[in-house]
């Protein structure tokens, strides 16, 4: 078999993008992430566009240059905050691929903004979010002002009709604040309600609708059973606060978010098809059809599942699989999209395209999952329907006991209850020390996708773990090296590197990275038999580097993957090569169980494998030779034996088990679509983060229930006194405030770091 | 005193205007990108 020279060496980085913008030139791609700007006749487009590598705000300058210096670009605006370029070219004078290089040239990433309209519906939401939160605000500014000379003035040191006056204009800017930032409660509450569910905006609403109902009331007539005292000033700074941590929260899940569109943002997919003639023309994936003759290079994906009619290459199926060695496939054998070519181009009959492909099947599978993911009450919500019920009856029972002595101040003292216990604090409690623990794990890396995956996080019993990309990184290393009596390990070590150059199998490039000499190419001759091991010429004259079989050596039973180079008198040194463990595994998993938690693996691989990585990680349960089913099943038994399960992992197969899972967690650079199914995105792959993610979930729940419970204190401390009629409007509104300050600076506790394990 | 029943209703009106102005700010995006508008003023053309 002739040599083949790795064709990825042909085709490094910044190139490859060139031939994937050649997809972009044909016009029916477009539409994508372009219009028709003007009338039909000009042939305007306008596009748009991600940026990518912008630091500051004058790149953003830098790239306008860039695109405005292309012939055919009218004009060229960019955004450095959003990240985002819009565009107007004219098709007659350029095409798309001509300014993402000159993007390029100027040093920075492109790549076509599929996603406009969710961008644009992302942007108006956060405009209206801010839009209610500054009318709030500032309508809470101006009311106090007016009700200010209320508290300070003495007796009689204010005339009634000057009063009244203050008390109409602080009505007057708190209709604003009634109509439109209280929206969402009321709409909220309002969907619960025909669900016939209550969650904690149904008391918000009551609540603020009761007190602007009174105050309305002693507004306009100061002498009904409702009594004088209005609350505008409260209510306003209440739903001040409300919106202040639904900005935070919204501003927070929109980064998120844009950090994920990152992660998931590429080229369109383009491949190369035959022609009739037998030339290629390289198109977009989805416009390949059944039957087509595809070349797909050394480095791509495969588009489509299909035959290999030509050629023959080693194939990366770990995402799929979880098989963590190459697999070789040859004339005739049955490749599957979405896994990865390694060595060399080969020809491929398409037989399988969308969705009856494995890996849309895969995704189908995740996506009925998803569907049985348990869902947990939330600790906020359970408590809204007792707090309801509580609420009203201490109001029926302060009628009641004024009923009997002065009926006159029976309403009074039930509206004075329905006024005081605010559910401020308790509807402050959740979110604000969610939000706390999300931005402090924000900085050290880990995304939060769901902000009450926290809750679910912190009452886990059972910890899976993925091994192929999970437990393990890509790479692999030697760990032994055996050689001849009388010769130079490290010149052997030398040699054998020298001829793992020439292959791009794992194993090879292991062989690479350990000899840390500077590469000598001493060798000639090179030839590689794929799958099976690499012959050459050096200075032990024609030797052999490879698999037992291939070196005609006996197979001997061995732990890890053994690979031998034998030259003319026989076997020379042998190397023993493991996949790479991530160095913090085995102090995350023992951290872990130290908090008493199980820990499991559940993989695709082979059993020695995967029982290999277990034992030197710490873990004894093992379940190995999985397919994405077998593991979504093993999850399911495990539920139903009333266990609280979160699983870590980062391929494709682990997406039905990540989007079932109580709580999930996908690490460093999984898979886009696992990563869509995950609670929480690990960016820098760090598993000694896991157990600080368990602490800090542990510890926001701590700080959740220390907040509830002094909510729960200040209404029952609150309800007698009003009920009694001691307590005066302004100390409830004082109160009111404080109490929720309290729970806010308790949340911002959270945010602060702690000794870690 | 009489005064304040002129300047109170008066003030009202301002905040009513002041927020005018935020609406027009939210919605012409100027929240939306506050580091570049600055630095365009140091480009050459």
């Amino acid at each position: 078999m002739q040599a083949v020279l790795p064709d990825s060496d042909l085709f490094a980085e910044p190139e490859r993008e060139v031939v994937q913008w050649i997809a972009l030139d044909d016009p029916q791609e477009w539409e994508e992430f372009s219009h028709p700007h003007g009338g039909s006749q000009s042939n305007l487009w306008e596009s748009n566009l991600v940026i990518e590598g912008m630091h500051c705000a004058a790149c953003s300058l830098n790239v306008e240059h860039a695109l405005k210096s292309v012939e055919g670009v009218i004009s060229a605006e960019v955004n450095a905050s959003s990240e985002r370029a819009r565009i107007i070219w004219s098709a007659d004078s350029t095409k798309p691929s001509d300014w993402m290089r000159a993007i390029v040239r100027a040093g920075y990433r492109a790549l076509p903004a599929t996603d406009t309209s969710l961008f644009e519906k992302r942007r108006k939401e956060q405009r209206l979010a801010l839009w209610r939160w500054l009318v709030a605000g500032f309508c809470m500014l101006q009311v106090m002002m007016y009700t200010m000379p209320a508290y300070i003035s003495g007796f009689g040191d204010m005339t009634p009709d000057v009063r009244m006056l203050l008390q109409w204009a602080a009505w007057i800017l708190t209709l604003p604040v009634m109509i439109f930032s209280c929206g969402p409660f009321f709409s909220n509450a309002w969907r619960d309600i025909k669900q016939h569910m209550i969650s904690m905006d149904f008391p918000v609403s009551l609540g603020i609708i009761i007190t602007f109902g009174v105050s309305t009331a002693a507004t306009f007539q100061p002498s009904g059973w409702w009594g004088q005292q209005t609350y505008f000033d409260s209510l306003t700074m209440f739903v001040f606060f409300l919106l202040t941590g639904r900005w935070l929260e919204l501003r927070l899940r929109s980064r998120t978010a844009g950090a994920l569109d990152d992660l998931m943002r590429r080229l369109p997919d383009s491949v190369e098809r035959q022609n009739a003639d037998g030339s290629f023309t390289r198109i977009a994936v989805r416009r390949l059809m059944l039957g087509n003759v595809v070349r797909v290079l050394a480095g791509e994906s495969f588009p489509a599942d299909g035959t290999i009619v030509m050629g023959e290459t080693q194939v990366d199926e770990a995402l799929l699989t979880g098989e963590s060695r190459p697999v070789l496939r040859s004339m005739g054998s049955a490749v599957i999209a979405g896994s990865h070519n390694l060595n060399s181009a080969v020809l491929v009959k398409v037989e399988q395209l969308g969705k009856s492909t494995r890996y849309a099947q895969i995704v189908a599978l995740m996506e009925r999952a998803s569907v049985d993911k348990p869902r947990l009450a939330l600790l906020a919500d359970r408590l809204a329907r007792p707090f309801i019920l509580l609420v009203l009856l201490a109001a029926a029972g302060a009628a009641a006991f004024w009923w009997r002595n002065d009926p006159g101040r029976a309403l009074m003292a039930a509206v004075a209850v329905l006024v005081v216990t605010c559910p401020c604090a308790l509807s402050l409690a959740t979110p604000a020390a969610m939000l706390a623990s999300a931005g402090f794990l924000a900085r050290r890396g880990v995304l939060v996708r769901r902000l009450q995956a926290l809750e679910a996080f912190a009452g886990i019993d059972t910890v899976i773990f993925d091994k192929t990309g999970t437990l393990t990184s890509d790479a692999m290393h030697i760990v032994s090296t055996a050689v001849r009596e009388g010769v130079s390990a490290e010149r052997v070590l030398q040699t054998a590197s020298a001829v793992a150059q020439h292959s791009m199998h794992p194993v090879s490039r292991a062989l690479v990275a350990a000899s840390k000499a500077t590469m000598v190419d001493t060798v000639s001759d090179v030839k590689e038999v794929l799958g099976q091991g690499l012959s050459a010429n050096s200075e032990y004259g024609q030797i052999r580097l490879g698999s037992a079989k291939f070196c005609g050596l006996e197979t001997l039973p061995a732990d890890s993957v053994q690979l031998y180079l034998v030259d003319e008198h026989g076997w020379l040194a042998s190397f023993a090569i493991e996949e790479d463990i991530r160095p913090d595994a085995r102090n995350a998993v023992c951290a872990l169980q130290e908090a008493g938690i199980e820990v499991q693996v559940l993989s695709g691989d082979r059993l020695q494998a995967v029982q290999r990585v277990a034992s030197q990680v710490g873990i004894s349960v093992v379940s190995s030779d999985c397919t994405p089913q077998d593991k979504l099943s093993h999850l399911q038994s495990l539920q139903q034996q009333g266990r609280h399960v979160a699983m870590i992992g980062d391929g494709l197969n682990d997406g039905p088990v990540l989007a079932s899972a109580h709580v999930s967690i996908a690490i460093g650079k999984a898979v886009p679509v696992a990563q869509a199914q995950s609670d929480f995105v690990v960016l820098s792959g760090k598993l000694i983060l896991i157990p600080q993610m368990l602490i800090q979930a542990r510890r926001t729940m701590l700080i959740v229930r220390q907040n509830l419970i002094w909510a729960a204190l200040y209404n029952a401390v609150c309800v007698p006194l009003a009920v009694m009629g001691w307590l005066s409007a302004w100390i409830a509104g004082l109160g009111m405030a404080l109490s929720s300050l309290i729970v806010i600076l308790n949340a911002a506790r959270l945010a602060r770091s702690v000794e870690v394990i | 005193m009489d005064i304040l029943f002129l300047l109170i209703p008066l003030s009202v009106v301002l905040v009513l205007i002041i927020l005018g102005g935020l609406w027009w700010a939210v919605y012409q995006g100027q929240f939306e990108d506050i580091e570049q508008e600055g630095s365009r003023i140091l480009d050459d053309d």
